[in-house]
């Protein structure tokens, strides 16, 4: 069906969330998602609890209606504040930096003065019963391809514990993600049409992963506000991919003319996106009166210190970065690698030691996988033997002690435990007894060509030297 | 992780002052929808009130439900939009004959105070309504007939004349005949000392008296007070008539303990178990809605509760510490304290003399002076045994009382309670095993 968004007053906004990537917003516990067994479980129930005025929040009331025991699973790396047993501490002055480079960079205004709030939850995904979360900037646009597109608010919040397993009686959420910081976008209603949605959604989405936040599945969720004229709003949760977004914005759509003729008495309301891309009703929408202040902490005051502070760490817009990446001489292949295993400050950092960007590149995003697969181990093992080696080798590639063609072989060595000292040790012999063995293939089998030649070193070799070395030493020898 | 310094005053840094206006005069009260005129902006929302050391600014719940504060020198005009509702919602509660009935004492504490977040500021639970309001479980087993409120306090701020005022409403309330058992509220940081004090003012007791708290405050739906007071409801109207204490046995909330006034200490500033039983066993355990007996307590009975309020407050709880200067006791006998409860190392040790600092003459002259000094164990845990050392029999023979396994904060209270009776033997009566302060067999 051909719609016509501009005649059925078609209206969209969405609310974008990001994990970041640090430690919790309110304690110093790490924001690390745990697959192994728990070390300690407590069982906890919530309670409906009336709101100012006295009212329960409408909100609050539909899911007080499931009476069930929570489980909470925690770890070593949980702490008495997940638990729900302890004052939150000072906000994370990190999460907060990366909050504002966010802000900053969707040309928001920052609030100076601003309180954390407790936004009343009490489907067991939070142990106190609330979600905290704080306005930190409003004001802001982006520019599309259909004019700017406004940004609301900035909030930077907690994220919830997960969900593990739920029966009748009970359900059972795990707590390494609880307290996670998270920044919600909030866009203003000037969204044109679905594909339009999908344009503001990954234009965003580009601008968040320029700045110190999670990759992955899981680390990134879109909800979306779809109205048209003459029905109320309804949030659709929970996307994690904008492919879809066409589709099931179109189908909301459908849905809610289907409604508007029929007369049907609507609320504004929260619903979840289904497999097939239709959406489901998840909760009525929540309104401001679940929300109220964290009298645990003190009133939240941004300095002007604390943005210009923000303001010099301000990263680079992907896109810039892109176009400077390839002003280096990077090819297009290795930038994308570096975009997505998420290596680009581990590039610049090196760059600073050797301008060589080809060759970081390489050693970056191609010789720890050779390296794992040749030594059989995992590839998150050998990256983690060599993540503090890099600046050393680099060095010594400067100062001439390592050569170009030989990085590998010492990375390769350091992975076996030897100390770098030694690993560049190894290298000088090792290009002794190359040389050698080649001069012995050579005279073995005269009159082959080098490619040939080639073949033979590198059977003999088992591929454990780098091939442009050997061809410059066959070539020497072969006349 | 390194955190940011410069969380100061806003508007600082390199920013050139922003030109101070003279904000006018407004009608504007917290609660009322205002309008809130800057140079470029004008904000909508719900004024609040500002906490007292943030009167430079104006804080202002908006529409999405945030609060954001504003400098008051940056605001040209607050516009009065519309007046506060006062919504008073009339509940009403049924009481159900079939149903015991206990009284309720509020004495103010987290577990009785609540953030009006409509206006900002505090408001305090001061009637059944309010309290069927926010803990309506409570009302599922007991009729709440009585509220008494003699005083609203955090626990820090009260003294001897609070207790004495709290047992009198207690006695009264025991001694009616419709009434089942006393819960009383309170603050958490020194709710062990009120145990105690009603533990010795409380003579002859005929039914149970429960003291209980949260410590995580009661607008959030994980608030402990819940499981506290549907459990001290229980322990109320059971048959234990002790002096207790009510609150969460562990993290989970699963059951309570009920655990005995003069045996019982704050052991955690924020968990919601933060009170155990100290060389001693709980009397119960109790669940929502059934309770296990696990010790021997005093049985409810028809007789009449008596009052021994006594105080002297000239009483004073010394900490020892290596190197101490013994002299500090001149102080107190200068200041005409009548005892210290002295808290020791170990099995009962303070500095003797071999040490540079010896205490033992010191001990020996105020003692002859007139000051009671008794002895408990810094070690919280365990009985002192002053005969097992030689140190320990030196300073035995300056006079001390030794304590055994009481609990300092009991001893304090129990040793100005006896010192405010002026014809009781002292030593025998602080050796005397009044109200279950003495453990006869430690686990």
């Amino acid at each position: 069906m051909q719609l016509d968004y501009e005649k059925l007053g078609f209206k969209s906004g969405l609310e974008i969330h990001q994990q970041l990537d640090t430690n919790k917003l309110f304690c110093n516990c790490p924001f690390l998602l745990r697959k192994d067994e728990p070390d300690f479980e407590i069982k906890r129930r919530l309670h409906a609890v009336a709101g100012e005025s006295g009212k329960v929040d409408i909100a609050a009331k539909h899911e007080a209606s499931l009476d069930k025991d929570f489980i909470y699973q925690g770890y070593d790396t949980t702490c008495l504040v997940e638990l729900d047993e302890e004052p939150p501490h000072e906000i994370n002055s990190e999460a907060l930096e990366i909050a504002l480079h966010i802000s900053l960079l969707l040309n928001c205004e920052i609030q100076p003065i601003t309180q954390v709030m407790r936004k009343t939850v009490i489907d067991g995904s939070n142990t106190s019963g609330f979600q905290r979360t704080v306005m930190i900037a409003r004001d802001g646009y982006i520019e599309t391809s259909k004019g700017k597109v406004g940004i609301w608010y900035i909030y930077l919040e907690e994220d919830a514990a997960r969900t593990i397993s739920e029966d009748e009686n009970s359900k059972t959420y795990r707590l390494d993600r609880l307290g996670g910081p998270m920044v919600e976008v909030v866009t203003a209603p000037d969204i044109k049409d679905a594909e339009h949605v999908k344009e503001v959604a990954l234009k965003i989405g580009d601008i968040l992963r320029s700045c110190k936040v999670k990759r992955g599945i899981g680390t990134i969720r879109q909800d979306i506000n779809v109205s048209i004229r003459g029905h109320p709003r309804a949030e659709i949760k929970g996307f994690q991919d904008p492919k879809v977004f066409l589709e099931v914005v179109n189908k909301e759509i459908e849905r809610q003319l289907g409604n508007v003729g029929k007369k049907i008495k609507t609320k504004p309301e929260v619903r979840g996106a289904n497999e097939d891309n239709t959406t489901k009703f998840l909760r009525p929408m929540p309104g401001a009166a679940r929300m109220y202040p964290e009298t645990d902490l003190p009133i939240l005051k941004i300095s002007q210190q604390v943005i210009n502070q923000a303001k010099k760490s301000l990263p680079m817009l992907r896109s810039d970065l892109q176009s400077e990446l390839r002003k280096e001489g990077l090819s297009e292949e290795y930038i994308r690698m570096l975009f997505k295993q998420n290596k680009i400050e581990e590039y610049k950092e090196l760059l600073e030691v050797i301008n060589k960007p080809q060759l970081i590149a390489k050693t970056l995003l191609v010789f720890p996988k050779d390296i794992a697969k040749r030594k059989n181990k995992s590839l998150a093992e050998v990256e983690k033997i060599l993540e503090d080696n890099y600046n050393g080798v680099f060095y010594l590639v400067k100062r001439r002690q390592i050569s170009e063609s030989h990085v590998k072989d010492v990375l390769s060595a350091i992975v076996d435990g030897k100390g770098l000292d030694d690993a560049i040790k190894l290298e000088k012999v090792d290009i002794g007894d190359v040389e050698e063995k080649i001069h012995k293939i050579i005279k073995e089998k005269p009159g082959l060509s080098e490619k040939a030649y080639m073949g033979l070193v590198m059977k003999e070799f088992k591929g454990q030297i780098d091939g442009k070395q050997v061809m410059e030493i066959i070539k020497k020898f072969v006349k | 992780m390194d955190r940011i310094s410069g969380f100061g005053p806003v508007g600082g840094g390199s920013i050139p002052p922003a030109p101070v206006f003279k904000m006018k005069k407004s009608k504007a009260v917290p609660g009322d929808y205002v309008e809130v005129h800057l140079t470029r902006l004008i904000y909508e929302g719900v004024l609040l009130e500002v906490p007292e050391s943030e009167k430079s600014m104006i804080l202002l719940k908006l529409d999405n439900g945030y609060n954001i504060g504003l400098s008051k020198k940056d605001i040209l005009e607050i516009k009065l939009i519309k007046r506060a509702k006062e919504e008073k919602s009339k509940i009403e509660i049924k009481k159900d004959p079939g149903k015991p009935n206990i009284a309720m004492i509020i004495t103010g504490g987290t577990i009785a105070a609540r953030l009006n977040p409509r206006k900002g500021g505090v408001d305090w639970l001061t009637s059944s309504e309010d309290l069927f309001k926010f803990y309506p479980e409570l009302f599922e087993k007991v009729n709440v007939s009585r509220v008494e409120i003699p005083f609203m306090k955090a626990s820090e701020d009260m003294d001897f004349k609070d207790w004495q005022k709290l047992a009198r409403v207690v006695q009264k309330l025991l001694n009616d005949q419709q009434i089942k058992g006393v819960v009383i509220t309170h603050g958490t940081d020194f709710l062990h000392y009120t145990a105690e004090a009603l533990s010795f003012f409380l003579r002859d007791l005929n039914k149970p008296v429960v003291l209980t708290y949260s410590q995580r405050s009661i607008d959030r739906a994980s608030s402990d007070a819940n499981l506290n007071l549907q459990c001290s409801a229980l322990a109320a109207i059971s048959n234990i008539a002790e002096v207790m204490l009510v609150g969460h046995a562990n993290s989970n909330d699963d059951f309570c303990y009920a655990m005995p006034g003069t045996k019982v200490r704050k052991l955690h500033s924020s968990r919601r178990d933060a009170f155990r039983v100290v060389n001693s066993k709980v009397f119960a355990k109790i669940f929502s809605s059934k309770m296990e007996i696990l010790s021997e307590h005093k049985i409810r009975n028809k007789g009449k509760v008596k009052l021994d309020l006594d105080f002297e407050d000239k009483v004073a709880l010394v900490k020892f510490y290596p190197g101490q200067d013994p002299d500090i006791l001149d102080y107190y006998v200068k200041k005409k304290y009548k005892g210290i409860v002295l808290e020791m190392g170990g099995l009962g040790h303070v500095a003797t003399k071999r040490a540079r600092n010896s205490w033992t003459k010191k001990l020996t002259e105020v003692q002859k002076k007139g000051l009671i000094v008794c002895a408990t164990a810094q070690t919280i845990n365990g009985r002192l045994d002053p005969l097992v050392y030689s140190n320990g029999r030196e300073l035995l023979e300056t006079g001390i009382i030794y304590l055994e396994d009481m609990l300092s904060e009991t001893a304090l209270i129990k040793l100005s309670w006896v010192l405010g009776h002026k014809d009781w033997n002292v030593k025998e009566k602080m050796l005397e095993n009044v109200s279950k302060e003495f453990g006869d067999r430690l686990g």
